[in-house]
């Protein structure tokens, strides 16, 4: 019986293994693809501090205006049940499955000048089109579904009898949603953000399609490979794969002392 | 004092039927009745957490007045839930004052010390004033509920009803408990308490409403 256990865990650790150097081992092979001079060289370059600054100023505050609208839709989907609430929900992850070009076609139509958006910019003196506010949309189109995803599993998580009782002693249904809900949901909304923040910065398909310019950091690295090649590309892979690390460990230890300091 | 007028409600297959009743100043009235045959339905329609299809609900500590239309944080119904639905991110003591913060009094608001003291002084009646610095996570069974009721009576309400209140104790708590509620409605505070359990109240209702179905 000891026997057939143990070669079942190590069953499970191979094929684990397998996985995990499936992930580990093309970022790890990035590393040491270039030299040191080469991603120093690369850091210096303004354009691509630019580029890396662009993505993530755009991506957070993409993600922090749109968490204004999809919490309360997050929150709303958690505590009603109505008819088609499920076609609902699969057209929030519709986002998730689209193309990215396909996305990004999608964000183009909706600011172009014959569009409504498009037409309103431009009768005050602004194109849309190739701006940061184009970017920030075709960002904000394929990362939103994970931030309301995750957190319209962290209110359906708070048991509704907490909000009834909340109700009992006095508070209203907006009291009991910002003492209640929204304090017991937060370990799911932050997870949420950081997603969303995350899968924004890294977008390419349907960036590159509604804004070249001013360049995100993907948009450069393919500019570069397409321009110079694959030697030119791994230097800004390496420096943008590092900043993206970094940025995605220091939020989830945010996160987590936040959690740990209120336990 | 409460008082319920031909309540008619209905959700999928469970219906009620022209439920009525009336409970006066210190009277103590059990709801018993099996599991699903809608005794906490009726608790939750007299907290307005529920709305009933027609029927009335009057509330009030001298004169009745027809809350039926009103929301639930308008009602001044205390209630006890059956797990006793403490915040569990908020420590006792913020619990216990958590709804003093809506208290709406007639000259000005609560001031931070008045709230303290009053706090204080509803621990000190519940025995709980070693606990105001805990997290309900780290509370007995018995703690919970007297926190909950503490948090519950706070702000005095006009009838205090009590989601079968001791099926998470056992049997010493639950004879303390009877107790605890007994001295309330001595005091001229209105009970409901719903049970599925005749013994439970038994010795301490002033009578007894059966729920039956049909």
């Amino acid at each position: 019986m000891k026997n057939r256990n143990r070669t079942s865990r190590l069953i499970f650790l191979f094929l684990s293994g397998i996985a995990l150097l499936f992930i580990i081992s093309p970022i790890i092979s990035l590393y040491f693809s270039s030299s040191l001079d080469k991603i120093f060289e690369s850091a210096a370059d303004p354009e691509v501090s630019q580029s890396i600054i662009t993505s993530l100023v755009i991506a957070a505050a993409t993600t922090l205006i749109f968490a204004v609208f999809a919490i309360p839709l997050a929150y709303l989907l958690a505590r009603h049940d109505f008819k088609g609430k499920n076609l609902l929900l699969g057209f929030i992850d519709l986002p998730i499955v689209l193309p990215h070009s396909a996305a990004g076609i999608a964000v183009l139509g909706l600011i172009t000048r014959d569009s409504l958006l498009g037409r309103l910019a431009d009768s005050i003196g602004l194109n849309l089109i190739g701006s940061p506010f184009a970017i920030g949309l075709a960002m904000a189109f394929v990362s939103l579904p994970f931030l309301i995803n995750s957190a319209k599993d962290g209110f359906e998580a708070v048991p509704k009898r907490l909000e009834q009782s909340a109700a009992t002693l006095g508070a209203s249904p907006f009291q009991s949603f910002k003492t209640i809900a929204l304090p017991l949901a937060k370990p799911s909304i932050i997870s949420g953000l950081v997603l969303m923040f995350a899968r924004g910065m890294s977008e390419f398909g349907a960036v590159i399609i509604v804004a070249y310019h001013p360049m995100t950091a993907p948009v450069l690295i393919f500019d570069r490979f397409n321009s110079f090649g694959l030697s030119y590309a791994r230097p800004i892979s390496i420096i943008f794969v590092s900043v993206c690390v970094l940025v995605f460990i220091l939020l989830r230890l945010l996160g987590q002392k936040k959690t740990s300091r209120k336990n | 004092m409460l008082e319920c007028k031909n309540i008619y409600y209905h959700v999928d297959k469970f219906i009620l039927e022209d439920f009525s009743m009336k409970v006066e100043n210190s009277q103590y009235v059990g709801l018993l009745g099996p599991s699903g045959s809608g005794k906490s339905v009726i608790l939750e329609i007299i907290a307005g957490l529920r709305h009933q299809d027609s029927g009335q609900i009057f509330l009030g500590k001298d004169d009745l007045i027809d809350v039926s239309a009103l929301p639930p944080q308008k009602r001044n119904c205390g209630y006890l839930f059956q797990d006793y639905a403490l915040f569990p991110h908020k420590n006792v003591f913020e619990n216990i004052s958590y709804p003093l913060r809506y208290v709406k009094t007639p000259l000005e608001p609560l001031s931070e010390s008045d709230k303290k003291e009053l706090v204080y002084n509803i621990s000190k009646s519940f025995n709980i004033t070693d606990l105001l610095h805990r997290m309900p996570e780290n509370l007995s069974g018995g703690e919970k509920q007297r926190v909950a009721l503490a948090r519950t009576l706070i702000t005095k309400p006009d009838v205090l009803l009590l989601d079968e209140p001791l099926s998470a104790l056992d049997a010493p708590l639950r004879k303390a408990s009877l107790e605890l509620f007994s001295s309330l409605a001595h005091d001229g505070l209105s009970i409901v308490h719903v049970t599925h359990d005749i013994e439970e109240i038994n010795s301490v209702s002033d009578y007894i409403i059966q729920m039956t179905d049909r």
